[in-house]
């Protein structure tokens, strides 16, 4: 969540010298700050996100193999997503930075960039043909190799819509309609999170893309709140307002897991989420994971679809062990990217279209029995008419700007305003759209 | 040797409180006089900028006021429900032994167990909480999703948790009260409220005085409880200033001000332990 | 209510009490069963219909939990903190309060009442500071500074209660080792310090539970997974992709035990620190 910075406070030495002689003192307890690693024919140092077990496991078998078959060490550091960004900073500041690391934020990347630290990929991507909205190239080049999608779709309950004689909504009225249908007693419509935290931010607002809000213009003006976008905003507003009946209490409170385990446990009878619902639901309750189906987010009149995007990447660091870092990365993503893939099979859904066709890849067992979800996921990030975005993603190009508002989680609190604090949505809208102002200004 | 030892020793001591107290809490007061952008920029003093920031924000105030509230009621709920189960259990009965300890249990879970704990009980699906509720009828209980409730929630687990201490110290207490005084009250015709209210509580006052006062600090300085139920929210409805001071330095890189709300928050109490000392003295035997 | 053991209780007293008494039990102690029985129940049984005892037992999340995750590591790491902030706290607190106690120095009620204002410290008044401190000496993000972090809230405990011991035991006990020829360090190695066990026994036990169950410290200090305690690990459990409530019960479990068969053992103990008002919760 917030556990972002745990940078050193180096530079500030000079200042604080004489308040802080006596924590120095502190030293004398007979530890010394942990050793410079040599340089030159040092290992490969790769700083890895993807925590599952299966990941974990593929990273400490192919870092044997690849000593094995050229005599470079690898070692892999396995942190949460939310700790990767100030581990690579902090590496770079201390002199040990690591070669290639995992970034689960397009803005990210770009600061990177713009500093210096990672080169450009093209040599690695430029083969092959990409998903939507996924390279984020900066004038033509591209600075990470983006494995998967994580793209969060609805999840929904084909026994559940054939029991009341449903069908797949196109609209936020039909939407709704569903939802209630299946609201009974403690089984529910839907779980969408509201809190202040990663999971709302990626789940709850494709609705509003699909309706065709945006965060800013051209020129990186807020206009959330101009003429055009605020009866949008205002109209998602009450839509969720409507929603919110029908989903179990904690909605709060609701992470990643939450809505995951709610999906699995057949407790909600829609919900959003990426891949890794099948895998779960394979493993704790089949009998639930035979009857989930997945439907984009649509817009209020039937006009559009969208999905949000949770994308991660890898990146090389420009250090003295690049050239050696992109040896590897190019045995990585050729030779055993599909073992990867598969350590989440569902989950890591593909960003290169080269790999939906490739047999290796489609013969895992979870791969075949769930094509057809997979081929729906597939169309979503090929179909130019399927929007792809995330609230990181917005503006007129990569930048940083929206990345901050997504950390301070600003979308989230128009949507507490509207529901706990009762405002009304206009007025949610124009508190979100200040507080974007006073980030971004 | 034998000159030397107790200087020797008082000189570790001062040594080591210099280190570990004074020096970070000097430090501390210090870096509340500071500006830094960003964790990695030059820090500029800023003389009281910081403090000034800091009073004139609706956060801080708002923050003040849920630390009240939240110190408050907890402690009158612990102090309240303590003393009530520690008469209870004060009384003989079969099996005394076995619920006096169950009711200690609370006290040695650390705060993220009993969060946890908690969370899975209410889960608004798979809670047992809400399935029994459901089972009898009764409408779900939305345990963080209004501004009360979540104070209520923050301020139950709290209760839960740290009851066993008034508890048990006041059941120790108990066992100190001269039962000659018990006979003579009952002597005089007084029923068990008036010997709870004239003979008990006045042999227990110097206790209480000390159990309300710990346990007002405590609850005043505790930050897990709330930052891993709510996290301080929702909108800001259980942020208190541990919450406050802690997201200001690490999660918007300000540690001048987070510093500044820990040093205001520090003195607040000491001015409030101050007065309760007034209204309250205790006797000292040192 | 308020009788000593020496009242006749009509039935129905005897029936309120009993029926108090079990709703305190059942009050303190559901939530803790409810852990344990979480722990042990399939998955299945959780995600559906969970009764209030489970149908059948798995062990199933205690093999996960410590064959395929950081667990184990973390259950060191705790263990580790905790113990070197024991041992330190009792180096630290006996010399403080014994030299308080026995040297005739000036303000030595100062020193005393200066530990007690320590213990009030809000902890970030403290962990601000001390993070910077760490950052700027290359300790941030290891063990050592956690323990550190820990002596700030265990020394002036030790130090209070200690004094207090001190301060009741006879001072003829240590002239008369001195007249029969021992030094001030042998007598109060040989004479004070056996006589202290049950009061360094109760600030053993209360550092080691202040160590043991501290978040609030460790979030601020520890980064890496590698250095994480298991509250820290435990916290962010939840906050992971992949909800496992069966590996955070059992997880939970596995670092509750340990504390309530201390209590069982020493439970004296425990009321004794308390009543003292020693510890801080």
């Amino acid at each position: 969540m917030t556990d972002i910075t745990k940078t050193g406070l180096v530079t500030r030495r000079r200042v604080l010298q004489g308040a802080s002689a006596l924590g120095l003192g502190l030293a004398m307890t007979g530890v010394a700050a942990p050793a410079l690693r040599a340089q030159g024919g040092r290992p490969i140092r790769f700083l890895n996100c993807e925590t599952g077990r299966d990941t974990l496991a593929f990273f400490d078998r192919i870092k044997a193999e690849y000593e094995a078959q050229t005599g470079v060490e690898v070692v892999v550091d396995s942190v949460p997503l939310g700790e990767a960004f100030t581990k690579i900073t902090n590496g770079i500041r201390s002199g040990t930075p690591y070669d290639i690391a995992n970034v689960g934020f397009v803005g990210h990347v770009l600061l990177l960039a713009d500093e210096g630290h990672i080169v450009p990929l093209n040599e690695l991507t430029d083969p092959y043909e990409w998903g939507n909205n996924i390279l984020f190239p900066v004038d033509g080049k591209v600075y990470w190799y983006p494995f998967d999608y994580n793209l969060s779709v609805i999840y929904y309950r084909k026994d559940l819509y054939e029991k009341h004689g449903l069908t797949v909504p196109d609209t936020w009225d039909g939407f709704v309609a569903n939802c209630e249908a299946t609201v009974d007693g403690r089984q529910k419509g839907c779980l969408f999170p509201i809190g202040s935290n990663g999971a709302t931010n990626w789940m709850s607002f494709a609705f509003m893309w699909a309706e065709g809000v945006e965060l800013f213009d051209d020129a990186w003006n807020v206009v959330l709140d101009n003429e055009t976008m605020k009866p949008k905003a205002a109209a998602y507003l009450d839509f969720m307002e409507r929603l919110y009946p029908t989903m179990p209490p904690g909605a709060i409170q609701a992470d990643y897991a939450t809505v995951l385990s709610n999906i699995v446990g057949g407790t909600i009878a829609h919900g959003p989420y990426a891949g890794r619902v099948l895998e779960a639901a394979e493993r704790d309750n089949p009998a639930v994971a035979e009857q989930l189906d997945i439907m984009p987010y649509m817009d209020q009149s039937g006009q559009r679809k969208a999905v949000s995007h949770g994308y991660d990447g890898w990146v090389v660091l420009n250090t003295d062990n690049t050239g050696r870092a992109m040896d590897f990365m190019r045995w990585l993503t050729t030779d055993r990217l599909i073992d990867f893939l598969h350590t989440a099979p569902v989950h890591f859904q593909p960003t290169r279209l080269d790999i939906y066709d490739n047999d290796q890849w489609r013969s895992n067992p979870l791969i075949s029995k769930y094509s057809g979800q997979i081929e729906t996921m597939r169309r979503m990030v090929s179909d130019d008419s399927m929007l792809v975005t995330s609230i990181d993603t917005q503006g007129p190009h990569p930048d940083t700007r929206p990345g901050k508002v997504f950390e301070a989680f600003v979308m989230p609190e128009m949507l507490q305003d509207k529901l706990i604090r009762g405002l009304s949505s206009a007025e949610a809208v124009d508190r979100a759209a200040a507080r974007m102002r006073e980030l971004v200004g | 040797m034998t000159r030397w030892m107790l200087p020797t020793f008082l000189a570790v001591g001062a040594i080591a409180t210099l280190v570990l107290i004074v020096g970070p809490a000097l430090y501390a007061v210090s870096l509340s006089f500071y500006h830094m952008t960003s964790l990695t920029s030059e820090p500029v003093f800023v003389g009281l900028a910081k403090y000034a920031d800091v009073l004139s924000r609706a956060e801080f105030w708002n923050a003040l006021v849920n630390g009240i509230v939240y110190a408050g009621v907890s402690i009158v709920l612990q102090v309240v429900l303590g003393i009530g189960f520690a008469l209870i259990l004060h009384q003989p009965f079969r099996g005394r032994a076995l619920v006096r300890g169950l009711a200690f249990l609370p006290y040695l879970l650390p705060t993220v167990i009993a969060v946890l704990t908690f969370k899975w009980m209410v889960d608004g699906s798979l809670g047992i909480v809400t399935i029994l509720m459901d089972d009898l009828g009764l409408p779900p209980i939305y345990w963080f999703e209004t501004e009360s409730a979540a104070m209520w929630s923050v301020i139950l687990i709290s209760v839960w948790l740290w009851t066993p201490f008034v508890t048990t110290t006041f059941l120790a207490a108990l066992q100190t009260v001269p039962s000659q005084l018990y006979e003579a009250a009952r002597v005089d015709g007084a029923g068990p409220v008036r010997r709870f209210f004239h003979v008990t509580l006045p042999v227990l006052r110097p206790i209480l005085t000390v159990i309300i006062l710990l346990r007002g600090v405590w609850m005043f300085n505790k930050f897990d409880v709330i930052w891993l139920t709510t996290g301080g929210g929702p909108i800001g409805a259980t942020e208190h200033l541990p919450i406050l001071s802690y997201r200001t330095a690490f999660a918007l890189f300000d540690i001048g001000a987070g510093a500044a709300i820990a040093t205001i928050s520090f003195l607040f109490l000491s001015l409030a332990v101050f007065l309760y000392f007034r209204a309250f003295p205790m006797e000292d035997d040192a | 209510m308020t009788t000593g053991s020496t009242g006749r209780r009509s039935p129905f007293a005897s029936a309120a009490i009993y029926l108090a008494a079990a709703a305190i039990a059942l009050y303190s102690a559901f939530p803790i069963y409810w852990m344990i029985s979480s722990s042990l129940r399939p998955t299945q049984e959780m995600l559906t219909a969970p009764s209030l005892v489970p149908s059948r037992l798995t062990l199933q999340y205690y093999y996960s939990l410590l064959a395929q995750t950081d667990y184990p590591q973390q259950f060191l790491n705790s263990l580790v903190v905790a113990l070197a902030t024991v041992a330190i706290t009792m180096v630290l607190s006996v010399m403080i309060a014994y030299g308080v106690t026995r040297q005739r120095i000036r303000g030595k009620k100062a020193i005393v009442a200066g530990m007690l204002y320590a213990y009030m410290f809000p902890p970030l008044l403290l962990a601000i500071p001390l993070y910077t401190m760490f950052a700027l000496v290359g300790l941030n993000d290891t063990l050592l500074s956690l323990v550190i972090s820990h002596l700030t809230m265990t020394m002036p405990l030790g130090v209070w209660f200690l004094w207090g011991f001190f301060k009741a035991m006879p001072f003829e006990l240590e002239e008369a080792a001195m007249v029969d020829g021992c030094t001030r360090l042998g007598a109060f190695l040989r004479v004070v310090l056996p006589l202290s066990v049950p009061g360094l026994v109760t600030v053993a036990i209360f550092a080691f539970l202040l160590s043991w169950t501290d978040y609030t410290f460790a979030l601020v200090m520890i980064g890496s997974d590698a250095n994480k305690t298991v509250p820290l690990g435990l916290a962010s459990m939840i906050g992971a992709f992949d909800l496992r409530w069966g590996d955070i019960m059992a997880g939970s479990t596995l670092i509750a035990l340990p504390l309530f068969a201390a209590f069982v053992m020493l439970s004296r103990y425990f009321v004794q620190g308390l009543t003292a008002g020693a510890v801080k919760g």
